[in-house]
This record gives structure tokens, C-alpha cells and sequence, in this order.
């Protein structure tokens, strides 16, 4: 199988890559990349652990082949701290208890991202349809969609 | 000690001691843990639902490059079964399948696709035996056997007072039939371990593993290995909810097995499909109840049969069962009572642990059964529970005397009031019928803390302060997302004066804290809380002392707070922690403190199913609010109201969690959730098909926190986790009845169900030919065709000579099926 | 997934060319959301090659031109529910993007794969067949039109060629006396399965009479059509509760006579006439 060369930014560094593409985004991050913030759920689309952004859209990683990614810019949750800050949505999921087990966590954070970046005060059925896509089974989203809710409050 | 008002991080909302890794993604999941040379393992799991194997031919897998280990149940060298009841749950089948979920072989690859290729290279005879799928049908005694020569393998009851004679006194009867469906636990994250040889000999298990102690030990079994040379290491957990038990002992002894062979680390991970087919789900319940009635709405006797569907093994199935039998008639006077029920094997996918416990199948039953009195004797459904329901001092069906707050009463009163219930029940019940109609429903219940009389109930937790003042804290407790680490800091910082950011609690590792049982039950604040609470007052005392001979001054007249230690009549700071805590090294005292915490005596008369089951109970009460579309069916859940009494909430915000999450699941459980197992052959394997509540089904929940701190908890503390799962579904159910007036008596009420008030059953395949996978997956790439004479035409591509022709679709499908069978026969 | 060529185009002439030379050994890679979901499977038949059309930026964007609208097969469902040519002349069109999946889905699946994989829960396809739409296909040999309702074969079954590219979707913009709604029923609220869809589109003359009407069913049809005896009911009658009633009573009738009676009938006789029933109700709110 012929390998594929592929240029990418992913949290704002520079990737020139050569891949197998045959691959997921999810795999490619998670193990060729060590970025295992991004959490493998259901392969299918449906439970949005693997959310990531790509150029400022939430994508299921799970559904992007990788080569997909080239010329493209993406963001993971590694990259939401910045100089060593967390951003204002993970400080607000840690001060609103929306945080249980955390695997669907990243997905939700990148998800509401980038609502927040088209719509900074949106509205409780706003943020509730931009996570949809997100399945969490520990906090009925009650906390997410007061933390996502509050960040910019 | 400090009364309600002085605590200064007790009842507070803080913040989680794990949040910032998990915010981050740094927080390692099992799934996470990678090291250099690892190898792939996998499962080839049964071919049918039921059937002898004949023989196993691993050969040409064996052959395969980069196949480094091909194992079978004859490889074991130790126990080849496990389970924590009844040791009967093989890790991989011998000479029997006896659920599609069963192992059969083991590879251990240099990558997934090797192994993969590998598994489809192994061969396996089989000799189909009938499939039994009905419980009831299971314990016929003509009814082949799963297990041993009888396939009833609980049966517990209740004895009080004389139901015959309660009967009698009644002015009617009500008796119903009630059911309730299989549940996946859906935890998020799919199980994965990492095997890796350990230095001394032995295995180290990473995983994503609930009951550690449990795995360990089975483990150890397997591999004729002391316990010391097996560690259970906590992966954070991506949810379990009762779930990562039994399916995740599979795994790890399958890791360590396939790890001990080949001498490396050996990764395991399940994909959706696999976890969903093999891990074990919440019991289905056949309930079937009587009631003794008196024209005011007193109950004079309750008579109840409940058939379980175990599934293919133990399993939890006489824990489960047990609770259930335990709270079966709910918090309600009755004097006469005549409960059993049965656990019985099938070729489904063996049931067990899962939150709840037993509790959300007896809830819907009793819960509807309430309001179906009340109706009958013209109440509201608050009154009659007003009525009805226990007190303090009341003496439950199994003889117990409840001596503590028994809040029933007032958790429904208040949730109640919040919501004007009775106000909106009277109008919605005389509305008139339109498209789209409002209901509202309650739901009450009490429930036993802990473990009770199932087992032996004790816990350690660890607590070491570092010398420059910081903490490190560890239990036999695990945090699966719940917050147990939180709620232990949270205890440990209270009594240490100190401030939360100062410790670090450790993943729970079965070779550095003591045998503490399995984290279940809703046990982990109060009986974890417990351990916590006395550690950290060994090390208080240890600091005091010293801070006495440092100050001069009397133990009595010191005290820790706010990371000082403070002189109690001045107020005055004499040394921060981290300065009594050097003090503490230089003098040679150890600052690390022990806690064991064992339960309250509990007792249980197994023959005349009487005792006191449980230490101490909780009390809840839930409001759901329901827009009904009565020419859809679609049940839209508008608003909630969930009230529990806690005991005392050591983190505001986590209890508030585990309400609004409990409620969540428990709304899937009422309208949305059932995996569905056909002939032995699960329906759904994934969320596109298995449908979990989204953001934008579950409603605004209004959460009511009280607190009548008990005892026998720290601080007061009881518990949370699996009451505020077990009242929602029924809640739902009775909104649904005061909108539509037509009642649901199976789970769960999806569309078809509250419209049609039955499910939709496709027509049953003849006998109990097994349909194998291979059929499945060739069904699916069957091709249909629409004739110009309007029939329908199927074929399956590459297949010559199978196709059909009929008048409809279905029926196209179904000969399709029974011809590309007789192909494959 | 197993190994395939992977290729990458950004013009559709090299596309077709790929496609002439594979055939059925290609297969066509847009948003990814099926066919991903499709090559994970275990027993999937795993192509030669993929081939790559997202990059093609000729294929993407919504745009009018003489009265009709030219909707790119790389649109993204997000694309048409934000798209304001969407909203003001196909409105029903928005509506049911806005219903696929979840936002993630929305934001990658696109309208030419849903047209072009041809799964019978496809919600876009409903309401095009409505809006009367026609596809144009590109292959070596040239391109070609037709409608969108004659497409399709049977679910997952097109007329379209191995090596065909679906290139545009063009249909009328819908008349200011025109009203249209589409109405989905799944089992929770999102990332559902259409368990029946109804696209409706009326139009009425100046005395409130109905001048046109079109109603597609969704999952409930062998394959999509308009369903004509329903629609002639309508044609001249003012709008009333009692007409759309009793067409949704036929669109259930013509349901029955293309699948027959089997063990789901009893649930999707009834639901499609009020799915029905209220679409058309849609159609002549204020």
C-alpha cells in the first residue's frame, strides 16, 4: 500500500507527515501521534468521544480518513491550554462539576468550542443541540449546559 | 467534633481531585497505556448461542507471521472458571458455548490485524444444542440444561404474616403482570487492559477495571498464582455503573494468560461490538403482582413472583435477586407478604451488577402498581402514598425496624410541592384528548445502603502526609467518574484542617491497599468516607501531639484549620501544616495513618427470608413532567424533580451529579433503552442502534438535596449513586398514564408501546435453528428488487442460486434467509 | 480497515478519468460519515482505491441561477441549513438538515452522499424529490440530467454508473405562494434514525384554493416517489383539517399497497397519515 504525504497543523504545530491511508483520524492521533485525549467510543459516529476541530468544525475523528486531514487545521484537546492556562471552558467545566468520568469530556469540550467561537452567548437549546453529538452517560448534561453556558457569563 | 455550620470543605461543591486531567486529556484511560513491544490479543468468541464443541484447530493461526501465542481453555494451568458467587463462568469454553459472548480461543499478535487474520484461521467444530431464550420456559423441567440439572438457580423469599388470611380481609384484588427489558450499561469507554510480566514473576494488570480485589482474585486462580504476585492496577474509568466487573475479569485474566506465555506485554481492547455482545446486562424481570386491598387503600397483602433472566451465568444474578426480594413491596405497610424469585439460565447474555441493583425493575412494578390503587380507590397518587408509606419505626416486610430518620414522607412532600404535583395531575387527567397531551407521574422508594446482609462490608483507606506538608491519599475504593476520590479528600481535608489542593489520591492498586470488596452498592462515601474519616483523625492526633510538645500547650486548646495550626481561644496561627509536618518527621513520628472501616452488623434468615437486611436506608421521591404525542407515541420528558435524602452531602455539586446522571440513565430505562436479543443473537451492537438519551432528550432537572445526616455515615453521610437511578422510569410511566389514561406494563415505552400499547414482534423463526453470523453478515449484503408485478425480488451478489421472490418485502426477506440457510447446511 | 490506494483529485475531469479506469473498484470518498461506517465493517467489501472528490472545490457551494437553485454535492448539511437560499426558497430542505445526526454529522456528511449512497432513512432526498430536483452526472463519456425521483432503483441502488460523478443539484426555487415542511419521526430527539419522514410542499392561488401539491413520504416506500393519488385529492380544495386527514389516509393506503402487510404495518399505517396530516398543516400556517 502506497503511503501518502500529508502537511498539517494540529494545535498550532506544524506536521509533515507520511502515512498509511488506510488510517482514522482518531487512530492517527491517538497511535501514531500519542495525542490520546481524543477517545475512541464507538467508531460509528455516534457517541462523539473522538470530536475534534477541524478547521474550526467539530468533526467525529472516527469518520475522517487521514488523509483527509492535509492542508487542513486542526485542534484537539491537547491543544486547548494555552501558555500553560487552562481556556476559560475547561476552567468552567472544573468549577461547574461538569466533569464525572471524563472520557466523553474531551469530545464535549471540543464540541463546545466551537460553539462558543461562532456564538458566545448562545442559549441553553443552542448549546444543548451543539452537543447532541456528544453522548454522556454519567451527567445527564445537566452541569455540561450550565458550564458551557457560563463561560463567557 | 464540628458541627453542621463550622465544616469548612464538607457539604461544599469542590472541585474534583481528578477534573484537571480529565479537561486536559491527560487523564489515562486504559486504552491510553502503550508500551514499546506490546503485543494484540484477542478473543474468537462462539459461533452459536448453545452448542457442544467438538474440536478446536489452531493450527493454521499458530502458523500465521507475527503470531506469537495461540491459547485455549487447555492452556490454563489453573482455574478455568471464575465468578464471585458461583464459580461457573468459564474463561474460555471447554466443552460447551453457552451465550454468542463466550470465548472459545485467545491470540496474542504483533499488531490487531495479524491477530485478527489469526482468529478467522481457527477452527471450530460445534454440535448446535437448542437455544433457550425464555426464562420461564427455562424452568420447565423438560427444558434442556445450560448448567448442571437445573436451570433455576436462585430462588429467595419473603415471609411475614399470613398472605391467605390478608386476602381474605381485602375488598379486592388488583393483580398485574409487569416486564422489563435487557440494559446495557453504556459506559462511554470500552474495556482495555495492558498485561505486562511483572519483575518478581507475575503479571501487572493495567485496566479499566470496577471490583479490582474480585479480579485479582480470579486471576490468580487462573494462572495457580499467589495473590501477591498478581496487580490489579485502576486505569481512570470511563464510566462502569455496575458494568466493568465480570466482563473486565474476563479480560485481564485472558491478558495475564496470553502475558505469562509469551513473556511480554500484551494489550486488550474491545471495540463496541465486542464489549456490547459480551458484557454482561441489567436483568430483565417478569414480575408478577397481587394485591390485597381495602376500599380506603390499605393493603392487606401482597403476594409477589418475580422470574429473572440470568442469562448464560451467575454471575451477580443472587445478589441482584436478593435486593430485590429485600424491597420488593417498596416502603409501604403491609402485614401479609409472600414474595419469591427465581434466577434462572438462558442463552442470553448472562445478567448482573448494574446500578440499581435489583431496585429499578421491583420500583416500576410496585410504583405503578401505587398509582393503579390509587386510582381504584379515587386518591391522588400523593395521598395514597402519604398513607401508605413507612414512618419511623416501622417494621418492613423482612422484619427490620427502621430506628433511623425515616424520611419518606417528607422527600415527597417536598418534591411534590415544588412542582404543584397534585394542582397539574387533577388537570391533566380531565384534559381533553388532543395531539399532544401533558401528564405528570410520581415515584417514591426506599433503599438498603451498602452491601447488607450479601456479605462481609469493610473498607481501608491510606493516608500519608509528605514531609513538606502535602498529601497523598489511596483506598480500596475506586472512582469510576462518581467521585469516591473526591469525597474521601474532601473528608481527609476536613479533618486535617487542610485545603484540597494539597492531596493526591492515587488510583486504586490491589498490592498497595488492602482487600476492601468491590466498589458497588452505593457503599464508596459512606463505608470509603468512613476508613477516610478515621486515617486522617490517626494522623490528626499524631500532628496534635506534636504540635502540644512544640507549643507547650494542650492538645485540647489546638486545632488544624485552613492549613494552620491555630490556637482555638486566640485564634492565633502558632505553624503552618507544612511546619508540623517536618516537626513530625524530625521527631520520628509517622504521619501516615490506616483507616478500616467495618459496617454495622446486618443479618439474614435465609429460609424464612426475614432479618434486618441493611445497616441503614435512604429515601427518594421523583416527579416527572410528560408531553405525550398520542398519534405518534413519542414521549417528550418536559420536566423532573428528583428529591433524595443523602444523609449528608460531603460535595454539593457531585451529589447534584449523580442525581441529574442517575435520572439521565433512568429516563433511557423508561422510554428509549432495550437490547434486544434474538434466538440468542443480540440485535444491537452499537449506539446507532442502541439509543442512549442525547442532551436534547433529557430534560431541566430540579434537583432537591436533604439532609437528615445519619449516624452511621461520615458526617452524616449516606449515599446517592443508585437511588437517583431507580425512580425515574416509573415516574415517566405513571406521567404517561395521567396524560393518555393507558398504562404501560413493559419496558421500555417507546413509540410502538404507548401508541399501540404492545411492542412490535417480528413473526418467530422456526424452531430454534441457529443462525450463524456468516447468515447475518450475507443477509446484510442481501439486494432487493422492487418487479414491475410489484413483488419483490432478492438476491444475494456473489451467491448463485439464492435469491427469492415475494409479495412483500419481509416476506422476501424471510425466504431469502431460509434458502441461503439450507446453502449453508 | 484493510489496505487501499488512496487518491486525491481536485478536478473532476481527473476524477471521472480515475473512475473510468477503476469502475467498481473505486469508490467515492466525500464527508466520509457512511463510508467509513461502511469499510469498518467486518465482512465490508474493501475497493481497489479511494478516491477522494472533498478536495474538488467546483463541487462545493449553493448558489442560484435563472430561477433555480444549484446546490453542490459537497454542500454539507451545515452548509444548507445555514444557507440563506435555503431558507428562503427551500425551506423544507433546511428543516430536515437540520434534523440529520448531530452536529458533528452535519458538519462533514453531504448532500451528494446522501443522494448518492441512497439509504432509504437519507432525509435530504424527501424533500428534493419534492422540490423537484435534477441531478447531473459527469463520467468520461459526457454529462447527463435527469430527475431526481428517477434515480433511484431501490435502496442503496441507483442509476448511476461506476464511473458517474454527481456534480450539481438544481431544482425551481420554490414561488412566494409556496409553502413547504418536512416532518421527522425518530425515537429520541437526536442522532436518530428516520423512523418516518414526510417532505410537503402546497401552493395556493389568490382565493386560498391549492394549486399544487406535493408530498413525499421518507422510509416508508420501497423507493421515494411523490405520492400522486394524495396530491390530486388536494388539487382545487380549500385547506381544511378533514382534506389532510383523509390524505394522509391515502399516503397510507399507497404505503400498504407497495409493501404489503408485515409485523411493522401496524405502527407506520396510522403514523404516516399523521405525519402527513401534519406536514400539510405545515404548509398553510401563517
Amino acid at each position: 500500500m502506497k503511503k501518502i504525504k500529508i502537511s498539517t497543523t494540529i494545535n498550532s504545530k506544524k506536521y509533515y507527515l507520511d502515512i498509511n491511508p488506510n488510517v482514522t483520524l482518531l487512530d492517527l492521533l491517538r497511535d501514531e501521534l500519542g495525542l490520546t485525549g481524543t477517545k475512541r467510543g464507538c467508531e460509528i459516529g455516534e457517541c462523539g468521544a473522538c470530536t475534534v476541530l477541524i478547521n474550526g468544525e467539530a468533526v467525529n475523528s472516527c469518520l475522517v480518513l487521514a488523509p483527509q486531514i492535509d492542508g487542513k487545521e486542526l485542534l484537539t484537546v491537547e491543544g486547548l491550554m494555552a501558555e500553560g492556562k487552562l481556556h476559560p471552558l475547561q476552567q468552567s467545566f472544573m468549577d461547574h462539576d461538569a466533569v464525572q468520568c471524563g472520557f466523553c469530556t474531551p469530545g464535549m469540550l471540543m464540541s463546545s468550542k466551537a460553539l462558543l467561537d461562532e456564538n458566545p452567548n448562545p442559549a441553553e437549546e443552542e448549546i444543548r443541540t451543539a452537543i447532541s453529538g456528544n453522548l454522556c452517560r454519567c451527567t445527564g448534561y445537566v452541569q455540561i449546559v450550565e458550564a458551557i453556558g457560563k463561560v463567557n457569563k | 467534633m464540628s458541627t453542621q455550620n463550622q465544616h469548612k470543605i464538607i457539604g461544599k461543591s469542590e472541585c474534583r481531585v481528578d477534573a484537571w486531567g480529565k479537561v486536559t486529556g491527560r487523564a489515562k484511560f486504559a486504552e491510553d497505556y502503550n508500551v514499546g513491544h506490546q503485543l494484540w490479543g484477542k478473543v474468537l468468541r462462539a459461533k452459536h448461542p448453545h452448542a457442544k464443541i467438538l474440536k478446536i484447530d489452531t493450527s493454521k493461526a499458530e502458523k500465521v507471521a507475527g503470531v506469537e501465542a495461540v491459547l485455549t481453555a487447555k492452556d490454563i494451568p489453573g482455574s478455568k472458571v471464575f465468578g464471585i458467587v458461583v464459580s461457573n463462568q468459564a474463561i474460555l469454553a471447554e466443552d460447551k458455548v453457552r451465550y454468542l459472548g463466550d470465548g472459545v480461543a485467545l491470540i496474542a499478535a504483533k499488531t490487531e490485524e495479524i491477530a485478527d487474520e489469526a482468529l478467522s484461521l481457527i477452527e471450530v467444530e460445534y454440535e448446535p444444542l437448542l437455544v433457550v431464550t425464555d426464562p420461564e420456559e427455562a424452568m420447565n423441567p423438560e427444558t434442556i440444561k445450560i448448567h448442571g440439572d437445573d436451570n433455576t438457580f436462585v430462588h429467595h423469599k419473603v415471609r411475614k404474616g399470613d398472605v391467605d388470611k390478608g386476602f381474605a380481609e381485602a375488598n379486592f384484588i388488583l393483580e398485574k403482570k409487569f416486564k422489563t427489558q435487557f440494559v446495557e450499561h453504556s459506559y462511554i469507554e470500552p474495556e482495555a487492559v495492558l498485561a505486562e510480566p511483572a519483575e518478581q514473576g507475575g503479571v501487572r494488570v493495567t485496566g479499566s477495571v470496577q471490583n479490582l480485589f474480585s479480579t485479582r482474585r480470579s486471576t490468580a486462580a487462573a494462572l495457580n498464582l499467589p495473590l501477591n504476585k498478581v496487580q490489579i492496577i485502576q486505569a481512570t474509568l470511563g464510566g462502569s455503573f455496575g458494568g466493568k466487573d465480570e466482563a473486565m475479569t474476563s479480560m485481564c485474566i485472558r491478558a495475564a494468560l496470553l502475558c505469562l506465555k509469551t513473556c511480554k506485554p500484551v494489550k486488550m481492547v474491545n471495540t463496541r461490538e465486542e464489549s456490547m455482545l459480551e458484557s454482561y446486562k441489567r436483568h430483565p424481570y417478569t414480575l408478577y403482582y397481587k394485591w390485597g386491598v381495602k376500599n380506603d387503600g390499605t393493603i392487606t397483602a401482597m403476594e409477589i413472583r418475580i422470574i429473572a433472566d440470568g442469562g448464560a451465568y451467575a454471575s451477580m444474578s443472587p445478589f441482584v435477586t436478593w435486593r430485590s426480594v429485600v424491597q420488593a413491596t417498596g416502603p409501604y405497610y403491609c402485614d401479609n407478604v409472600k414474595t419469591d424469585i427465581y434466577a434462572v439460565y438462558t442463552n442470553n447474555n448472562y445478567t448482573g451488577a448494574m446500578r440499581g441493583f435489583g431496585s429499578p425493575q421491583v420500583n416500576f412494578a410496585i410504583e405503578s402498581m401505587m398509582d393503579i390503587l390509587a386510582e381504584k380507590v379515587g386518591k391522588d397518587p400523593l395521598e395514597i402514598r402519604l398513607q401508605n408509606g413507612f414512618e419511623r419505626g416501622a417494621i418492613t416486610a423482612t422484619g427490620q425496624n427502621l430506628e433511623h430518620n425515616v424520611s419518606l414522607k417528607e422527600v415527597l412532600q417536598k418534591a411534590t410541592a415544588e412542582i404543584n404535583f397534585q394542582e397539574k395531575w387533577k388537570k391533566y387527567r380531565s384534559e381533553p384528548n388532543t395531539q399532544k397531551k401533558r401528564g405528570i407521574g410520581l415515584a417514591c422508594s426506599y433503599r438498603g445502603v451498602s452491601l447488607g446482609a450479601e456479605g462481609t462490608d469493610a473498607v481501608g483507606t491510606i493516608i500519608s502526609v509528605q514531609t513538606d506538608g502535602s498529601v497523598i491519599v489511596s483506598s480500596g475504593i475506586t472512582d469510576m467518574g462518581q467521585g469516591a476520590q473526591t469525597q474521601m479528600s474532601q473528608i481527609a481535608a476536613e479533618v486535617l484542617g487542610i485545603s484540597m489542593d494539597r492531596i493526591q489520591f492515587l488510583n486504586t492498586n490491589t498490592s498497595r491497599v488492602p482487600d476492601s470488596g468491590p466498589t458497588v452498592a452505593s457503599r464508596g462515601t459512606i463505608m470509603g468516607g468512613s476508613a477516610a474519616k478515621k486515617a486522617a483523625e490517626i494522623v490528626q492526633a499524631t500532628l496534635l501531639t506534636t504540635a502540644s510538645e512544640m507549643t507547650g500547650l494542650d492538645v485540647q486548646s489546638l486545632e488544624l484549620k485552613d492549613n494552620y495550626l491555630i490556637d482555638i481561644e486566640s485564634g492565633q496561627r502558632l505553624a503552618s501544616f507544612n511546619e508540623l509536618a517536618a516537626e513530625c518527621f524530625k521527631k520520628g513520628r509517622p504521619t501516615y495513618g490506616f483507616g478500616w472501616h467495618k459496617s454495622p452488623k446486618t443479618s439474614w434468615d435465609e429460609d424464612h427470608g426475614q432479618g434486618e437486611a441493611y445497616f441503614t436506608w435512604v429515601y427518594g421521591a421523583n416527579i416527572a413532567e410528560v408531553e405525550v404525542d398520542t398519534e405518534t407515541g413519542k414521549v417528550d420528558v418536559l420536566n423532573f424533580v428528583s428529591c433524595h435524602d443523602v444523609g449528608k452531602a460531603i460535595n454539593r455539586g457531585a451529589v447534584l451529579g449523580q442525581i441529574y446522571g442517575g435520572v439521565a440513565m433512568g429516563l433511557g430505562y423508561g422510554l428509549l433503552e432495550e437490547f434486544e436479543i434474538e434466538n440468542g443473537i443480540p440485535k444491537q451492537l452499537n449506539f446507532d442502534e442502541y439509543s442512549l438519551p442525547t442532551s436534547m432528550d433529557v430534560p431541566k432537572i430540579k434537583a432537591i438535596v436533604v439532609e437528615n445526616e445519619d449516624a452511621l455515615g461520615p458526617f452524616g453521610a449516606k449515599s446517592i449513586g443508585e437511588p437517583a437511578n431507580e425512580l425515574a422510569a416509573p415516574a415517566i410511566i405513571n406521567a404517561i398514564y395521567n396524560a393518555t389514561g393507558k398504562r404501560i406494563y413493559e419496558l421500555p415505552a417507546n413509540l410502538e408501546r404507548v401508541l399501540l400499547g404492545h411492542k412490535l414482534v417480528r413473526p418467530k423463526e422456526r424452531g430454534s435453528v441457529l443462525k450463524e453470523k456468516d447468515i447475518q453478515a450475507a443477509m446484510h449484503r442481501a439486494v432487493y428488487e422492487l418487479l414491475p408485478d410489484g413483488t419483490f425480488y432478492a438476491e444475494i451478489p456473489g451467491l448463485q442460486g439464492v435469491y427469492a421472490n415475494a409479495k412483500s418485502l419481509e416476506e422476501c426477506r424471510e425466504q431469502l434467509q431460509e434458502v441461503l440457510e439450507k446453502e449453508v447446511a | 480497515m484493510k489496505p487501499f490506494e488512496y487518491i486525491s483529485t481536485k478536478s473532476i475531469n481527473e476524477a471521472t478519468q480515475v473512475l473510468s479506469e477503476y469502475k467498481q473498484d473505486a469508490r467515492v470518498l466525500a464527508g466520509g460519515t457512511d463510508v467509513l461506517i461502511e469499510l469498518r465493517r467486518p465482512h465490508a467489501k474493501i475497493p481497489k482505491a479511494i478516491l477522494d472528490i472533498s478536495y474538488i472545490e467546483s463541487l462545493n457551494g449553493i448558489s442560484e441561477s435563472d430561477g433555480l437553485i444549484i446546490l453542490k454535492p459537497l454542500s454539507t448539511h451545515t452548509q444548507i441549513l445555514k444557507s440563506d437560499l435555503v431558507r428562503k426558497y427551500a425551506q423544507l430542505l433546511g428543516i430536515a438538515a437540520s434534523q440529520i445526526g448531530a452536529p458533528q454529522i452535519r458538519n462533514r456528511g453531504t448532500v451528494g452522499g446522501n443522494v448518492m449512497n441512497a439509504a432509504t432513512c437519507a432525509d435530504t432526498v424527501p424533500p428534493l424529490i419534492a422540490l423537484d430536483a435534477e441531478i447531473t452526472l459527469r463520467s468520461n463519456g459526457g454529462s447527463r440530467t435527469m430527475k431526481l425521483v428517477d434515480f433511484f432503483i431501490k435502496p442503496y441502488k441507483t442509476k448511476a454508473e461506476s464511473d458517474d460523478v454527481l456534480i450539481e443539484i438544481t431544482f425551481p426555487k420554490l414561488p412566494s405562494n409556496a409553502q413547504s415542511a418536512f416532518i421527522k419521526l425518530g425515537r429520541r430527539n437526536a442522532l436518530s434514525i428516520s423512523r418516518l419522514s414526510v417532505a410537503a410542499i402546497l401552493m395556493q392561488d389568490k382565493k386560498g384554493l391549492i394549486s399544487e401539491a406535493r408530498i413525499v413520504p421518507g422510509a416508508a416506500l420501497p423507493t421515494w416517489m411523490r405520492v400522486k393519488e394524495a396530491e390530486e385529492m388536494l388539487i382545487g380544495e380549500k385547506p381544511s383539517l378533514k382534506l389532510f386527514t383523509a390524505a394522509g389516509q391515502k399516503v397510507s393506503e399507497v404505503m400498504i399497497s407497495y409493501t404489503g402487510r408485515r409485523w411493522s404495518t401496524e405502527y407506520k399505517e396510522p403514523v404516516i397519515g399523521v405525519l402527513v396530516r401534519r406536514a400539510l398543516e405545515g404548509c398553510v400556517k401563517d
